[in-house]
């Protein structure tokens, strides 16, 4: 039996780019004979996004007030459980990940050789397309090696949300999952429960239009906030 | 110790108080288990109006110049564990929210697909 698989894209004033990201993953279902099945959450966008999955019949969840993205992406995981899915995967809407490798971090699920797989762009040093900025780089690579001690196990892409995940842990995220900053907290928690992470090569393209949630003036208090999280993560027990 | 008009005035202030915490007990506005800190506070006040020399005594024998620098250490002490606690309330009162909206979403979401 094939496993049901939820993509869920939290958009938040993506007007440019969820028709486009939304058309690409139709036409890979098209041309692979797969059947992702996709969930907008839009998280009280100002813009046109509502209006235009309303107008496309994609399938889309308002927030009836903005949560931020742990917030949108948690609705999201609520939404596969209720529906009984087997596998969600997350992917941004504006454009950065890319539907060909939903296949590659999704086997190794159904295969049940792990419960979590992060795409990642730093894993081997051959990988290719958009890498972000070196300060950027930096930054994930502070957020690394906190990760490392927290939880004894090193994640290099530690802040990318294309990650895919199955159903034990579609529930565990239903219960508890952070509002702010969720990427590299919860990776650090998941390996910390016990649960099988693995990191894969895929490639990701720069943001095609819209603003990214880390904005540069932010990025300090961002590594304070992360930083604070991950250390405090490495002192709290875990069922 | 103190004149008699700051003990005057410290009454004065010690009933304001109660009958304020009074009044919002009174019309609900805030529950019983919170206002009794506040009735706390007007004591600790008359107390002071009432019984200066121990107060003066306490704070001698801990380390204070003068009295009303220990009051107000006392009371500062007081609002930040206040506001800590209401740090508290808040985040827990925000993790609600957070969970009314999804499900409330979630809800809207379906409705509109059956209507459909």
């Amino acid at each position: 039996m094939n496993p049901k698989i939820l993509i869920i894209i939290p958009a938040y004033n993506e007007e440019k780019n969820i028709l486009k990201t939304y058309n690409s993953i139709i036409k890979y279902n098209e041309n692979n004979q797969t059947n992702y099945e996709v969930i907008v959450i839009n998280d009280g966008s100002t813009d046109n996004t509502s209006k235009i999955c309303h107008d496309n019949n994609i399938p889309i969840i308002d927030l009836v007030v903005n949560l931020g993205i742990g917030g949108a992406v948690q609705t999201g995981y609520k939404y596969a459980y209720y529906n009984n899915y087997d596998i969600a995967v997350q992917f941004d809407g504006d454009g950065q990940h890319d539907v060909n490798y939903i296949k590659t971090i999704t086997e190794p699920i159904i295969s049940g050789t792990c419960d979590m797989i992060i795409g990642s762009r730093f894993v081997d040093k051959e990988s290719i397309g958009f890498k972000s900025s070196v300060a950027r780089r930096f930054g994930i690579k502070i957020i690394s090696n906190l990760i490392k001690f927290s939880c004894n196990k090193k994640i290099y892409d530690a802040t990318s949300g294309f990650r895919a995940i199955n159903r034990n842990l579609i529930k565990e995220f239903c219960v508890n999952y952070p509002i702010e900053y969720p990427e590299p907290i919860t990776n650090a928690i998941v390996v910390k429960k016990g649960y099988e992470v693995q990191e894969v090569t895929v490639k990701m393209h720069a943001r095609q239009g819209g603003v990214s949630s880390i904005k540069t003036w932010k990025n300090a208090y961002y590594m304070m906030n992360v930083g604070l999280a991950l250390i405090i993560t490495k002192f709290r027990r875990y069922k | 110790m103190i004149s008699k008009s700051l003990t005057v005035t410290l009454i004065i202030v010690a009933i304001s108080f109660i009958v304020i915490t009074s009044y919002f007990l009174k019309k609900e506005k805030i529950p019983e288990k919170y206002s009794l800190l506040w009735y706390l506070f007007s004591i600790l006040i008359l107390l002071v109006a009432f019984f200066p020399n121990m107060f003066n005594f306490i704070s001698q024998k801990i380390g204070f110049e003068v009295m009303s620098n220990m009051m107000i250490a006392i009371i500062i002490g007081i609002l930040l564990l206040v506001s800590m606690f209401l740090t508290i309330m808040i985040s827990d009162q925000k993790k609600k929210n957070i969970i009314l909206i999804q499900e409330l979403s979630i809800f809207k979401e379906k409705v509109e697909r059956i209507k459909k």
